[in-house]
């Protein structure tokens, strides 16, 4: 949904940067997102903190409020997905090569 | 009842985050289809208690976690197949299989038990993440209520996606009608159905932490003016990397 959001928006942006938080997305704060999901779904407590504080001086006490219901958001979907062993169902070549080019094909589906 | 306050937060924090919370507090601690609210919340403390055992940090770390035998530290009179699913989805979700789940079955869990505790354990991973993410201690989990499981089972369901049974996507007329437009879902909405109220949550939680589920596929929408689509779309990607999920 990255991909079609950003050609909905007409935004440029690096996919690579999904697999690899060190890659620069293009997106507007993204580096300040990746590194707040990073640490709230891997890091510290010293580290979300950190994540935090950076996050609602770039974009506000909103934005940080949003993302963190996104993140959680997705820390429950990925378990349903990988609890029930649903199949993602078909994909056109466009999927299947963007799925290769990030490497997400090394994870189990 | 335990209620969920949000207003501990040095933040100000939208109401319908607590209000959502509050509503899955409430059915959390209801009889479910196939577990006694009391029960349900024992589901709920052995997943807050999984990062912390030791057998599970063992499997975590092990090449292949089927090498690594032993009992988890467990929290609740569980039967031990549903300890090890509790602890297995919350720890090492990514590496599960189709065999390890039918070790489940074999271990005297039924597909419903297994798809109730599954939709248990995710909900609380969008309240407990949430409360870690904006820097509050976890909430407490709800007093029981009385009761037993209603044992509802839909009456039409498919195989056809997943390892578990499923409601078909074709939908309508049935008591499973107002779970997604028939025949136009994803099979991650699809997939706790077996359990319907546990897909219900799921709506519930999901329109309010991100977007409602008809609207996840329409890449113009936006919930918010705080984040835009493709900021809410990098975080969903990256954290489902971080959690190594290929759907």
């Amino acid at each position: 949904m990255l991909r079609e959001s950003s050609r909905t928006h007409e935004e440029s942006v690096d996919f690579a940067a999904v697999m690899d938080g060190d890659v620069e997305s293009g997106v507007p704060h993204g580096a300040a997102l990746v590194q707040f999901a990073e640490a709230v779904v891997a890091g510290s407590a010293a580290d979300c903190e950190a994540a935090r504080q950076a996050l609602a001086n770039t974009m506000g006490a909103e934005a940080l409020v949003d993302a963190a219901g996104v993140i959680s958001n997705f820390e429950r979907m990925v378990r349903v997905a990988d609890a029930t062993g649903i199949s993602i169902g078909p994909m056109s070549e466009e999927d299947l090569v963007l799925v290769r080019e990030l490497g997400i094909d090394r994870f189990s589906a | 009842m335990t209620t969920i306050s949000y207003s501990d937060s040095r933040y100000s924090i939208r109401p319908d985050f607590a209000e959502v919370h509050n509503r899955f507090w409430e059915r959390l601690a209801r009889p479910g289809a196939w577990w006694t609210g009391a029960e349900r919340v024992a589901i709920a403390r052995e997943a807050r208690a999984a990062p912390g055992c030791a057998l599970c940090r063992a499997a975590k770390a092990a090449l292949s976690p089927a090498g690594v035998t032993g009992h988890h530290e467990r929290v609740s009179d569980l039967p031990e197949a549903a300890v090890e699913a509790v602890h297995r989805i919350v720890t090492d979700a990514a590496r599960l299989t189709r065999s390890w789940y039918r070790r489940r079955l074999d271990s005297g869990l039924t597909d419903g038990h297994y798809v109730e505790i599954v939709g248990i354990v995710a909900a609380l991973a969008s309240v407990d993440s949430f409360c870690r993410a904006m820097g509050l201690p976890l909430r407490p989990l709800p007093e029981p209520v009385a009761g037993m499981p209603s044992g509802y089972r839909p009456a039409r369901l498919a195989t056809d996606e997943g390892w578990v049974p499923m409601v078909p996507s074709e939908n309508a007329g049935t008591p499973e009608a107002d779970l997604w437009h028939s025949g136009r879902t994803d099979n991650v909405i699809r997939a706790m159905s077996l359990v319907p109220d546990a897909v219900r949550t799921l709506k519930d939680l999901s329109a309010v932490h991100n977007l409602a589920n008809a609207n996840v596929r329409k890449a113009g929408v936006n919930r918010s003016g705080a984040l835009t689509r493709s900021q809410t779309e990098l975080l969903a990607g990256r954290v489902s990397a971080l959690n190594q999920c290929y759907y």
